[in-house]
């Protein structure tokens, strides 16, 4: 009965172990299983032995399955609760194969010095077979291996409970219970002469049922655990279609990249903007999608974000076939499987761009209502405002000539002509007007003004050009400087040109460096202001572009620098352009900080 | 008598169009004025004698758009282009697309009317040249089918016994078509009835 409930256990764990072979403590209790079922086999043997010899062996096959069951049993608790100490281990089935040594060279062996008959009793209703001999002193092998074993159960239980591992008082207590009352039949049938049989497989029998017990519990958890983790599957992967539709779902591209660059994962529209294929982007790193010398500025980006947790950058996205579209990517951090990834989307920015210069040309256009558009349009603009009531005048003049040769000139039509000449001549003088307004000849009228204004007004009516052609501006402002009395629109008209013409001059540099540095600062009985950019530089002969109608544009009229020169002339200031150190122009202009100078 | 040229006059500026008008009619010219590209579509008059005046720069439609427009609809009517700030691509365009002149502001009287008379005449050879065509097309409709065929074969320099052979027909048969054909087609020589033939474009398409 012991034997085959222990057989059937050993199948039952046999086979989780075939099945998972990293489930070594299955492999020993299934190797202690089987022990146990040969070992009650051969006890019932031992019973039924008839003479002392056949004893003899019986007992030594007995022994071989008590040295497998100790081995089984210390591989058991060290796979199952990996809490016992390796070198009591170690000595416990040491000392068990020395005790198995013994057995085989002692004769007959290690239990008995001799036997002396063999007797046959009543145990449990039935015959059996016991004999009668002299224990040998060296059967002491045995009872420490014992005692090492139940040694070992109780460290690695003690263990186990300190670190929180419930099982190991289960399983070390009920192994530790019946290897004591092992030993203690054990001895007492030996030394004692106790009239029973060794019935030593009923006590590994209790242990493998516990443990059996154990291990089932273990797998009816294990069981639950692999249903959570369906459940828990079947929910991520509902949570992966959600991510998928939000990635798919994004108008520009989205992306989720690893720290040293590589792309995990991307929507379809990243295939469509960038050009590559999904393979192909598989193997890249996200700076293969940028130009070399944006790098530094997407590091530092990269950088502020994994450190931060967010940053964006405006850089120029290079397509497959090589083209350049400006982007606009935000980048958040998020760990995935424990390591710090970007993820972001890239907002095309040249048709959003387009949206902006579009709203911009309209402040424009409101700016030039407010009588301050930039003297550059407005010098080219010229042409055309004197043009027209030019051609009124001369057609009406000349349409007059001739009614004049008509024998009887219709004097009404003549009075419409001439006041249509009126008012085209006044509408011409109205133009020069305002360009004399702008040119600023008459008396500057004076105000307060505070420096740095200035500047911002300056840059908001210019916006649109900056923008337009990528332009990074960047303020260097001396604090606290002191207000001054300027004519406040001429001198915004000044700094207007010069920051266009910054503009237009860096046309040929790349966007990205593309750079206006704007200074101004108190210098002696002046306030400087200085405008410097890094584009395609000074003439040669660069006095000269300060005279009037040269220009170095193609559509320029040359009036803009001649007229700003003029202006702050006019207040008393001057008015000069320098080579930058590197590339590109700077230009400087003072305006007195007292009133009387201008 | 005779009748007046006709001059149109598109520009979106009241005074302008009112000098100009005054200086053409001064000068003998009938002027009509349209304060916009619309407005002179919508009077109806692509295809009249005369010569228009177009401003460059005009808000909703420009006077480049206008021209492409009159391509389009296939208007004999010469352009002359008027500009306060004209530059060179700008009226190279213009007169690749067809217009007689590119005039910058303020013009001359003697330079614009120079420009209109020759707008006028050319409009007048396209518009006499393409109601000769309608003519000759009217005379050609009048044709029986066999009259058709033998002015085809005629055109084409055949003698009379060669296009009776291969019409299956008799030589004097030919003959009176070929009468008729003379007589429908309002010529009194062989040569012009082959101008004709060379006009209306059917010596291409037979031969």
């Amino acid at each position: 009965m012991v034997a085959s409930a222990s057989l059937t256990l050993a199948a039952i764990h046999g086979f989780v172990w075939y099945r998972q072979r990293s489930a070594l403590a299955s492999l020993m209790f299934c190797l202690m299983a089987t022990a146990t079922a040969g070992m009650a086999a051969c006890e019932l043997w031992m019973m039924s032995v008839q003479s002392p010899h056949e004893y003899n062996h019986a007992l030594q096959c007995f022994n071989i399955l008590r040295w497998m069951i100790t081995l089984s049993m210390v591989g058991f608790v060290h796979y199952y609760l990996g809490t016992g100490r390796m070198w009591l281990a170690l000595s416990v089935c040491g000392v068990r194969t020395l005790g198995l040594l013994l057995n085989f060279t002692l004769t007959p062996n290690i239990y008995y010095s001799s036997i002396s008959e063999l007797r046959k009793i009543m145990f449990l209703g039935k015959s059996v077979t016991i004999v009668e001999g002299t224990p040998n002193p060296l059967m002491f092998v045995g009872q420490f291996s014992l005692i090492l074993l139940a040694v070992y159960l109780v460290d690695a239980t003690v263990r186990g409970h300190r670190l929180g591992i419930h099982r190991s008082l289960i399983v070390g207590t009920s192994m530790l219970v019946f290897v004591m009352a092992l030993s203690v039949q054990t001895f007492l049938v030996l030394w004692e002469s106790m009239d029973t049989p060794i019935t030593t497989s009923i006590f590994f029998m209790g242990i493998i049922a516990t443990m059996g017990l154990e291990l089932s519990n273990d797998m009816v958890r294990a069981a639950i655990l692999a249903n959570n983790l369906q459940n828990r599957e079947y929910e991520l992967h509902r949570e992966r279609q959600l991510t998928d539709a939000i990635f798919e779902s994004a108008p520009g591209m989205l992306y989720l990249h690893a720290r040293e660059g590589q792309i995990v994962r991307w929507n379809s529209q990243h295939e469509k903007i960038t050009g590559y294929s999904n393979e192909e982007t598989k193997l890249m790193k996200a700076k293969d999608l940028f130009l070399p010398e944006d790098l530094p500025k997407l590091n530092r980006s990269w950088d502020r974000a994994f450190s931060k947790g967010s940053d964006e950058v405006v850089v120029d996205l290079i397509r497959k076939d090589g083209q350049a579209i400006r982007h606009l990517f935000t980048m958040v951090r998020v760990e995935v499987r424990g390591k710090p990834h970007l993820v972001g989307i890239g907002v095309d920015l040249s048709s959003q761009r387009a949206l902006a210069i579009e709203s911009a040309h309209h402040n424009e256009e409101m700016a030039q209502l407010a009588q301050m558009a930039s003297m550059s349009e407005l010098s080219s603009s010229i042409a055309h405002e004197l043009n027209q009531p030019l051609t009124i005048i001369l057609s009406n003049a000349q349409a007059a000539q001739r009614l004049l040769t008509h024998e009887k000139p219709d004097i009404k039509e003549l009075q419409e002509i001439l006041d249509d000449i009126v008012s085209a001549d006044i509408r011409a003088a109205d133009v020069i007007k305002k360009l004399r307004t702008i040119l600023s000849r008459g008396e500057p009228t004076l105000e307060l003004v505070d420096p740095m204004d200035l500047f911002d007004n300056a840059i908001s009516l210019a916006q649109a050009d900056v923008d337009a052609s990528g332009v990074f501006i960047s303020k260097k402002i001396t604090s606290n400087l002191p207000q001054l009395y300027a004519d406040r629109i001429p001198v915004e008209q000044v700094l207007l040109n010069l920051i266009k013409n910054a503009c237009d001059a860096m046309e040929g540099t790349a966007p990205p460096s593309r750079h206006l540095s704007l200074s101004c600062k108190k210098d002696s009985g002046f306030i400087q202001f200085s405008v410097q950019d890094n584009g395609c530089g000074l003439p040669e002969d660069f006095e000269r572009i300060f005279d009037a109608f040269h220009s170095t544009k193609p559509s320029g009229l040359g009036l803009g620098l001649a007229i700003s020169r003029t202006i702050i002339r006019a207040h008393g200031g001057q008015l000069w352009a320098e080579p930058a150190k590197d590339r590109g122009a700077i230009f400087h202009f003072t305006l007195p900080l007292d009133a009387s100078n201008s | 008598m005779t009748t007046k040229q006709k001059v149109y006059l598109v520009d979106d500026e009241p005074a302008l169009l009112r000098a100009l008008s005054r200086l053409l009619r001064a000068e003998g010219f009938e002027v009509t004025t349209f304060g916009s590209a619309a407005d002179f579509l919508s009077a109806h008059e692509l295809n009249t004698s005369g010569c228009l005046i177009l401003d460059v720069s005009m808000p909703m439609m420009t006077g480049q758009e206008l021209q492409q427009h009159l391509l389009d609809a296939k208007s004999n009517l010469s352009i002359i282009f008027l500009t306060a700030n004209g530059d060179i691509p700008m009226s190279v365009r213009a007169i690749k697309a067809g217009a007689v002149d590119f005039l910058t502001k303020p013009v001359k009287d003697s330079e614009l009317i120079g420009a209109i008379k020759l707008g006028i005449k050319k409009t007048n050879e396209k518009q006499s040249s393409q109601n000769e065509i309608t003519s000759l097309r009217n005379r050609l409709k009048l044709l029986t089918l066999r009259e058709h065929e033998v002015f085809l074969h005629v055109a084409t320099g055949e003698p009379n016994k060669q296009i009776a052979y291969a019409l299956g027909i008799t030589e004097q048969t030919v003959k009176v078509h070929r009468g008729r054909v003379m007589h429908k087609m309002e010529v009194e020589s062989l040569a012009q009835l082959v101008l004709i033939a060379e006009r209306l474009g059917l010596l291409v398409t037979n031969n």
